[in-house]
């Protein structure tokens, strides 16, 4: 059997490779596993979702095996892991939900909670119904971050304050999740119909690095002198940020960590400049040096990713603001570490792109397909938008006496529902299809995640609960 | 002259019509939207904030500009008003066409339309009737209702559902305009304010967001306020009861928490906080005289009341901290949340002239509880509370809510709603003179899904046919017989 596979696989070293690793991850989470039996207490939440972790990770790795190999049954294997996943979220779920007596829509820990349930919904259902097999090569490694961000994330039950302690909560809650999982579905569906279009792998490049270093310049700005890195300050026994006063949080600066992520970025936009490089010069060499470039930039992005979880774990460093070591923790700072995360799986799925990209495109639906499903997929959305919005109008009516208050967080909400708003004109008016439509699905998307996460970290307001 | 000027309003008219003109207007809508996220605004942010996030000459451009309240300043409602009037504009530009379509449905298939449409297909049948007849069964079968168009000489069916479809992108257009009309309407007549109101207080004026007053042509009236905390201290809910004064009497009442307001002819009162008013209503104490002798006695007073304790002593409730500290032999107010809270009692001794400050609880430097003739031990304590409402009068918001209501309808009928048609005509082959069946279908979206009903039918209407040339012949000869 193992035979017949390596015949069908005749160069199979990144193949075995990979696999090995997936397989790899799944056995050490499940010797973590085991550990967490021995002790007792088998189903609280947290070895639930810990379960899910490796499920997920499992189809993940499944999933990205299929894509690199081809082989049929890694998917079976893998949405089978995925059906054991969701069995173990859907138990996480309900546990939290009988613990808090609410629905999990109160924090970002439990918006976090339900969002990736919707996702592992999702996929198998755009799997099963529409045949889009590798989907879960980009959906799987979102649920992998949204699982260990949860683990970071102060999970304790807070009873409802006041303003929560509506049955609209639940109804903008749930439409919201819904609504933001469909956009991801049609982001995702974008991605492939681009791939299935035959843009040019070069493109693909220029946006994944582009991604990359747009994720580094963010990180950047906490760039203190001396090379030094500004992370939030945790306070271990509040288990929360330290603020100095109101919205204003301590920093800490953690040293040299400052000149890895400098020299980080400029590894990452190095595929960019080689790639101008080429386009001037029309000399094709200089793009298999941008190839190279993203291996040595994965391999650095590891690194730093590495460097930070050691340093900014639990450890006492000077401020600039205030006398005294404060300690950090991965936990103050969930986005530059699913910054770090999220840029090492981009640079992967370039990789991926990159080798095996034939094979990627005969297991893809066609592309006239992929851009009906993407339409589909908004059509479901843009609705679910809508309702969304109205039921927090509504609810916001109820509670401030005000249905809209230019928050931020509602504005954003108005800004995403125009641009698919302006996506749907353009497609029926317009009749944009294809490509233009993609990118638009895309940019979409990119607004969804900054209303969902950029407006309730960076942006004041009084929608402090998410 | 005339001709110039009416060629200018239709050239503007096309231009607000077009969809160009509104994907611009939507997109310096998002760029405008997204600066006043970014920009702090007034009034949600105070002054002094303002002052520390911008440097003077920033803070200046930006209020002369109105980046500072870009959702109220005059250039962002224009906009607004262009978007709506883009709207209008290229409804009614686009509306006529739509609304022939909508009441003249086009139920003869022409020979110019049979050409072109997709999916069709032909069937061969005997003889008219029984083909349409057998359509007809068949348009039945898969829930149409057909109807006979006489055509000239002949018949032919068509069948149609859901033709309110059509409309659906119009619904939503309007409920926009419904929405962005209550918007305004609240924005001119509608206003807010706050109140706080202790318990047993009754007024009639609203501090307004811009700081005026606005005197309501009733009063309302607070008997009791309270907060109920959860075990580990976060309030878990808010309450109080509220009652509407008309004239002299009382008109209405109600408790309100969050989320559940009172509404009197137009005006909202929304529970919005709830806090110690820094009065005490009762403090309960015992007094017990510390030289021994004599029975313990139990006083009540309120806030600044006296109460005596025998014929030569007295103690004055003189102060109340709700959130104390001490420090450097002073006793502190930290705070108004009532957290700590400490009681200032003053004995006085009249024959001696001397006085003593008991604190309680007593702290030590300050408080001169030992030396005092009598012990005091707190019993109960009963604080005055405020009540924080919100008051708002929004006119326009049924109007918003009826915009939003429809739009749901609208967004139901567009994305979800699919106005299917059929067409059968009989045509005859004009070479060999055979009859034949030509079956047309088309849908607004959603195309594969139709084709797949559209060949459902294709193979019902064959069945049919079938079964009708399988039944007796009697039908053929009577025909041969004509």
């Amino acid at each position: 059997m193992a035979r017949a596979k390596a015949e069908q696989q005749p160069a199979a070293t990144g193949t075995t490779l990979i696999v090995l690793v997936g397989l790899g991850i799944a056995f050490l989470l499940f010797m973590a596993f085991l550990n967490v039996v021995k002790s007792g207490n088998i189903l609280n939440e947290t070895n639930l979702l810990y379960a899910a972790l490796i499920f997920y990770a499992g189809a993940g790795a499944l999933y990205l095996g299929f894509g690199v190999t081809g082989t049929e049954s890694y998917v079976k294997f893998a949405s089978f892991a995925t059906w054991a996943g969701l069995l173990a979220n859907t138990a996480a779920v309900a546990h939290r939900w009988y613990e808090a007596g609410h629905p999990p829509f109160a924090s970002v820990y439990e918006m976090l909670l339900s969002f990736v349930w919707t996702l592992a919904v999702l996929t198998l259902i755009a799997e099963k119904k529409y045949d889009v097999k590798v989907i879960g090569t980009v959906t799987m490694p979102v649920a992998i971050v949204g699982v260990v961000l949860m683990q970071l994330l102060r999970s304790e039950v807070h009873p409802l304050v006041p303003a929560l302690q509506s049955t609209w909560l639940h109804v903008h809650v749930t439409l919201a999740m819904l609504a933001y999982a469909a956009c991801a579905l049609s982001f995702a569906l974008a991605m492939m119909f681009l791939i299935q279009d035959r843009m040019k792998t070069e493109t693909f490049l220029a946006v994944t690095s582009a991604c990359t270093v747009a994720i580094y310049a963010g990180i950047l700005t906490r760039f203190e002198q001396w090379g030094g890195l500004n992370v939030a300050a945790w306070d271990p026994e509040q288990k929360s940020e330290i603020f100095l006063s109101k919205g204003v949080r301590l920093f800490v600066t953690i040293p040299d960590l400052g000149w890895l992520m400098m020299l980080t970025l400029v590894v990452v936009a190095s595929p960019l400049v080689f790639l101008l490089i080429a386009r001037l010069k029309k000399n094709e060499t200089t793009v298999t040096f941008a190839n190279q470039a993203v291996f040595v930039s994965i391999l650095l992005q590891v690194m730093a990713l590495v460097m930070f979880l050691i340093r900014a774990r639990d450890e006492r460093y000077p401020s600039l603001d205030a006398e005294g070591l404060f300690t950090t923790n991965l936990a103050a700072n969930p986005f530059i570490l699913s910054g770090l995360v999220g840029g090492v799986f981009i640079s992967l799925l370039y990789l991926l792109l990159l080798w095996r990209r034939p094979d990627l495109e005969r297991l893809l639906p066609n592309a006239d397909n992929l851009d009906r499903i993407t339409y589909k997929t908004i059509c479901i959305a843009f609705p679910l938008l809508t309702l969304m919005i109205a039921a927090g109008a509504y609810w916001a009516n109820q509670t401030w006496g005000s249905y809209w208050s230019w928050d931020p967080k509602e504005t954003w909400a108005a800004i995403t529902w125009l641009v698919y708003a302006g996506y749907l004109h353009m497609r029926v008016t317009r009749g944009w299809r294809g490509r233009r439509a993609a990118y638009f699905a895309i940019l979409g998307f990119a607004v969804v995640m900054f209303t969902f996460f950029g407006v309730t970290y960076l942006l004041p307001g009084m929608h402090a609960y998410a | 002259m005339a001709v110039e000027f009416g060629k200018a309003i239709r050239k503007t008219w096309q231009t607000l019509a077009s969809i160009k003109t509104g994907v611009v207007l939507l997109i310096l809508v998002v760029i405008f939207s997204a600066v006043g996220t970014i920009v702090l605004q007034r009034p949600v942010t105070e002054p002094e904030e303002m002052r520390n996030a911008y440097s003077p000459q920033a803070l200046r451009i930006l209020d002369a500009v109105g980046l500072t309240d870009v959702f109220h300043a005059w250039w962002f409602i224009t906009l607004m008003l262009l978007v709506s009037l883009c709207i209008v504009a290229a409804s009614i530009e686009r509306f006529p066409n739509a609304w022939r379509h909508f009441s003249r449905p086009y139920k003869y298939a022409d020979e110019g339309f049979r050409r072109a449409l997709h999916p069709q297909k032909q069937i061969a049948i005997s003889d008219e009737e029984s083909g349409l007849v057998a359509a007809e069964r068949a348009l039945h079968a898969i829930g149409f209702k057909p109807e006979r168009v006489v055509r000239e000489d002949h018949f032919s069916i068509f069948a149609e559902r859901n033709r309110i479809s059509e409309m659906g992108v119009y619904i939503v257009h309007a409920s926009l305009l419904l929405i962005f009309f209550g918007g305004i309407v609240d924005g001119i007549w509608g206003w807010r304010g706050a109140l706080n109101l202790n318990e047993g207080e009754t007024t009639s004026s609203v501090e307004l967001r811009d700081g005026s007053t606005r005197t309501l042509p009733f009063s309302i009236r607070c008997y009791e306020a309270r907060q109920e905390n959860y075990k580990d201290g976060t309030p878990k809910k808010w309450w109080s009861k509220l009652a509407v004064v008309s004239g002299s009497h009382e008109v209405l009442k109600k408790e309100i928490v969050v989320n559940n307001p009172l509404v009197y002819r137009g005006v909202r009162f929304y529970q919005s906080s709830f806090g110690f008013n820094g009065n005490v209503q009762k403090l309960v104490l015992e007094a017990s005289p510390t030289a021994g002798s004599g029975e313990n006695k139990e006083i009540t007073f309120a806030l600044n009341d006296m109460a005596t304790l025998d014929a030569d002593t007295t103690v004055h409730f003189a102060e109340f901290i709700p959130d104390f500290a001490v420090r450097d032999g002073q006793v502190y107010r930290k705070s108004n949340q009532l957290g700590n809270p400490a009681a200032h009692l003053v004995v006085n001794v009249n024959s001696t002239g001397k006085a003593f400050d008991i604190w309680l609880p007593a702290m030590e430097g300050v408080a001169e509880n030992a030396q005092a003739p009598y012990q005091f031990k707190p019993k109960d304590l009963v604080l005055g509370h405020f009540t924080g409402l919100q008051v708002s009068h929004e006119p326009g918001q049924w109007t918003v809510w009826a915009g939003v209501v429809l739009m749901g309808l609208g967004l139901g009928f567009v994305f979800y709603v699919v106005h299917m048609r059929f067409w059968v005509v009989p045509v005859r082959d004009t070479r060999t003179g055979e009859y034949a069946l030509w079956i047309g279908g088309s849908a607004n979206r959603n195309r594969d899904a139709f084709e797949q009903r559209f060949n459902d039918l294709v193979a019902k209407l064959e069945t049919e046919l079938k079964k009708s040339v399988a039944m007796p012949s009697v039908n053929i000869e009577t025909v041969a017989a004509r």
